[in-house]
């Protein structure tokens, strides 16, 4: 009852076209990006939309033009049958488009109450009514079936709980198009029941709805049509009804033959990493091994527990079972110094926050782990660095202003050669690198691919996690997939087609769903 | 029909409910007791500190700290800083005594004083939004700006003469309270419904809490960033006036490192630095420890020097104990 009261525009929207949203040709290019290359989509009234895609095939980018974050490079946007501009959040937000984010973007420090009434505050003589809006968050939040308390700071929730609220929120809003960017990344499958619902209640009462999902098994218990974009692309708009899970991922794997990427031939050696029924907080019992001169790839979707499973075998996430031996020695996992000190190497994911120092210049980041060869009595030896700097550059074949460009100037794909290279010569055996593409160019892409090569041809061991399937199916020797904390399958190399391994990453060859790791 | 809510969901809520308060009131009380206990050592110690003279005095002294650290704590949680409070104050007073020498009325030349509040106040948002300045470099630097034209504007010089019913304002007492701590009661309380009752101290906290969250929300981040230091600046204009009338002088350098001690006060009252955090009490007691302790470091004849060593190891203890109990909870 709570939801139904609010006013529907159902009897003029008929008059208004079939269409809620209508994107014609819209094209976004980043510097180093061609992110969405023409994409025509036009979502009905009133239904649920699924957007399906490999990582990288401009869904973000799509949600970010609708929400009014980015603006289109070109094309036109129809809302209505009107042309809209979409040029900032705030037109978004009057048009009633709303957005739940795969990351939480709410108030931590305010109550659950407080945040679901952001922005649009009930008050009373001027003043905050305190009262009526936590009673009437409560209320919405009972009515939905979820057990939380409204007057709860923020703070005290999980992120999967944090979740629910951002989008009961959207449910007070007067929202026409509702987008859900992977809203069960994070789920319990509890929770993931509880949104459902909630989507459910939406839509009845005519709201639009814009799914994005990784997962299959969502899309067809949901969705009414589905479509999906692959590298900028909408290569198919799909009724699902009519559909199978198998002719979808047909059309997110679907490409080319010059783009794929063979692994240099390069002959393995000794075993480097050996990894025994380790078990950890987002994951459990994962085994396998890497040797010299070897690709080791993860495949799986967000939330399966792959990032987890090598920042424990780094020694950063607490270990409850298993060991791990390198170049025969065990490391105890107590901390991440263990690891480095036995020569492996963590790229993380966000290498902007973790990997690299954006606001100084290249050649600092570059010599970042040699600073005390080059300052052996204490004092950094100017003339030595510029040579160390000079070689890596060159080798590395960055493109820069100089040494002495700040490095959030360089392109993305750049960034990384430098989180890369800055280890190349330092001794390290394994590397690990997560999503080592997210956000680069193809050509880019290549140079990162031949710096692998690189890596390998001296000794060095990869565990290379990513989400882009065709990434480590061209490039793994050995590909693990990973499935809600479980390692689920293991191929050689090329030894089994796409369609195989995305099945067993989304779990739809069983057709079994219980829901992501809780956070 | 949604009386028949779950019984669980509604002990859940009252839990929360009383976390919540909960630790902001014992926050408040151990602060209240600290200054208490204090107190109660200095009457022991000294026979002069429960004289009516001497508490008077504190009074009055921790009521200017009181009002600027208010205004401080606006803007403390957005999660900026107001480094210019103690040079507003320095200028607002020279600019009241030199109104007030030219035979302005009274009421013109304060009327006209408190326009450095938002003069100020809205040049620092705009600095801060528009030019991009962060918070601590554009009020540093207005903090040094504005003390000069204090100086430029009396060439240095000291202003006294100022009218008695100026001056006398600050010595009255209404109620046996001194009149400039009823001055504290007449910012604190609009303050406090402001920040804890009404939607703009809803959209400070989220400003502070969540920028991008509250922006998505469709709350104007830059209309809340005008309100919260050009509050902090007319706070302090406010202070400007009644210290000229307390010391019945104008002088540019009036107010030398009260931002210093605002941020303390407002700190000390439970307010983060990282924003979205504080509350309008918080500051009040803040000033009032801070106050009492330089008053009693001199009734006790405690070198002036130590005097400063004691409130900075103050701050920091006081604050560490804040984080082990957040971290607790």
């Amino acid at each position: 009852m709570t939801l139904l009261d609010q006013p529907r525009g159902t009897a003029e929207t008929s008059q208004q076209g079939r269409f809620l949203v209508e994107l014609k040709d819209v094209h976004k290019r980043f510097p180093g990006t061609y992110a969405l290359k023409g994409v025509d989509l036009a979502m009905r009234h009133g239904e649920i939309h699924a957007i399906i895609g490999e990582n990288g095939a401009g869904k973000s980018t799509l949600i970010k033009i609708l929400t009014g974050a980015h603006k289109r490079s070109s094309g036109s946007i129809l809302w209505q049958g009107q042309e809209v501009a979409l040029a900032a959040p705030q037109e978004a937000l009057d048009l009633g488009i709303n957005a739940v984010h795969q990351e939480v973007v709410l108030c931590e420090h305010l109550t659950v109450a407080a945040n679901m009434f952001l922005g649009m505050e009930q008050q009373r003589l001027g003043l905050l009514n305190e009262r009526a809006m936590v009673r009437r968050s409560q209320e919405i939040l009972d009515d939905l079936g979820f057990r939380l308390s409204a007057a709860a700071p923020l703070s005290a929730l999980t992120i999967g709980q944090q979740q629910l609220v951002a989008t009961a929120r959207a449910a007070i809003r007067g929202t026409k198009l509702l987008i859900l960017d992977e809203p069960t990344a994070y789920l319990t499958r509890a929770e993931t029941d509880q949104l459902f619902a909630l989507v459910r209640r939406l839509h009845s009462q005519g709201v639009t709805i814009a799914y994005i999902s990784h997962r299959m098994e969502e899309i067809f218990e949901l969705a009414d049509r589905v479509s999906v974009l692959r590298d900028g692309e909408l290569v198919a708009s799909r009724v699902v009804a009519e559909t199978t899970p198998e002719q979808l991922i047909r059309d997110m794997v679907a490409r080319s033959l010059g783009e794929i990427h063979h692994k240099e031939d390069i002959p393995f050696g000794e075993t480097l990493l050996s990894v025994e029924g380790l078990s950890g907080p987002g994951f459990s019992d994962v085994s396998l091994s890497v040797r010299r001169g070897e690709i080791v790839g993860l495949y799986g979707l967000i939330g399966a527990g792959r990032s987890e499973f090598v920042e424990c075998v780094f020694g950063r996430r607490r270990r409850t079972a298993g060991q791990v031996t390198i170049g025969g020695r065990a490391l105890k996992g107590v901390n991440e110094a263990e690891a480095i000190a036995a020569g492996i190497v963590l790229l993380p994911e966000s290498r902007r926050d973790q990997g690299l120092c954006l606001n100084l210049d290249v050649g600092f980041n570059l010599t970042l782990p040699i600073f005390r060869r080059l300052s052996p009595r204490g004092l950094i030896d100017r003339r030595r660095e510029a040579e160390a700097i000079g070689t890596q550059m060159r080798a590395l074949d960055i493109s820069a202003a100089g040494q002495q460009a700040p490095t959030w100037t360089l392109s993305g794909g750049n960034q990384q050669k430098i989180v890369l290279g800055k280890w190349l010569n330092h001794g390290a055996d394994l590397f690990i690198v997560d999503e080592p593409t997210v956000g680069v160019d193809v050509g880019t892409k290549l140079q990162i691919y031949r710096l692998f090569a690189e890596l390998l041809r001296k000794g060095a061991g990869i565990i290379m996690i990513s989400s882009y399937l065709p990434e480590v199916y061209d490039l793994s020797d050995t590909l693990h997939v990973f499935r809600q904390g479980r390692q689920v399958s293991s191929y050689g190399a090329r030894g089994v087609d796409h369609e195989t391994i995305l099945a067993d990453a989304m779990g739809t060859a069983n057709k079994t769903s219980n829901g992501g790791k809780a956070a | 029909m949604k009386d028949a809510a779950p019984e669980t969901q509604e002990a859940g809520l009252s839990r929360a409910e009383q976390r919540q308060s909960r630790f902001a009131f014992v926050r408040s009380l151990t602060l209240l007791g600290l200054v208490l206990l204090v107190w109660l050592g200095l009457s022991l110690m000294t026979e002069s500190f429960m004289t009516s003279a001497n508490l008077s005095n504190l009074a009055r002294q921790a009521s200017l700290w009181a009002i600027i650290a208010v205004g401080q704590t606006f803007v403390i949680i957005t999660g900026g800083i107001d480094l210019s409070v103690g040079a507003i104050v320095g200028l607002s007073s020279t600019v009241v005594a030199v109104l007030l020498k030219a035979g302005l009325p009274i009421w013109l030349a304060v009327f006209i004083t408190m326009g450095i509040g938002p003069v100020v106040g809205a040049f620092h948002a705009f600095g801060i939004l528009r030019m991009g300045l962060p918070p601590f470099i554009m009020t540093l630097a207005t903090m040094t700006g504005l003390r000069g034209i204090g100086l430029l504007l009396t060439d240095g010089q000291t202003i006294a003469g100022l009218p008695n019913a100026f001056t006398a304002f600050s010595r009255q007492s209404f109620l046996g309270i001194p009149s400039l701590a009823w001055m504290v009661v007449l910012v604190a309380v609009p303050a406090y419904v402001l920040l804890s009752h009404s939607r703009w101290g809803r959209h400070l906290f989220a400003v502070g809490s969540n920028s991008e969250a509250a922006r998505l929300s469709g709350i104007s981040i830059s209309r809340t960033i005008y309100l919260a230091y050009i509050l902090s600046a007319s706070c302090a204009a406010f202070v400007g006036i009644l210290t000229a009338s307390r010391i019945s002088i104008g002088v540019a350098t009036t107010g030398e490192a009260w931002e210093l001690q605002s941020i303390a006060a407002a700190v000390i009252g439970g307010a983060s630095l990282f924003g979205a955090v504080g509350s309008v009490p918080g500051p009040l007691l803040g000033s009032l420890l801070l106050t009492t302790i330089n008053n009693g470091a001199n009734l006790l004849n405690v070198n002036p020097f130590w005097q400063r060593i004691i409130t900075g190891a103050l701050i920091i203890v006081i604050v560490w104990l804040d984080q082990l109990r957040r971290a607790k909870r």
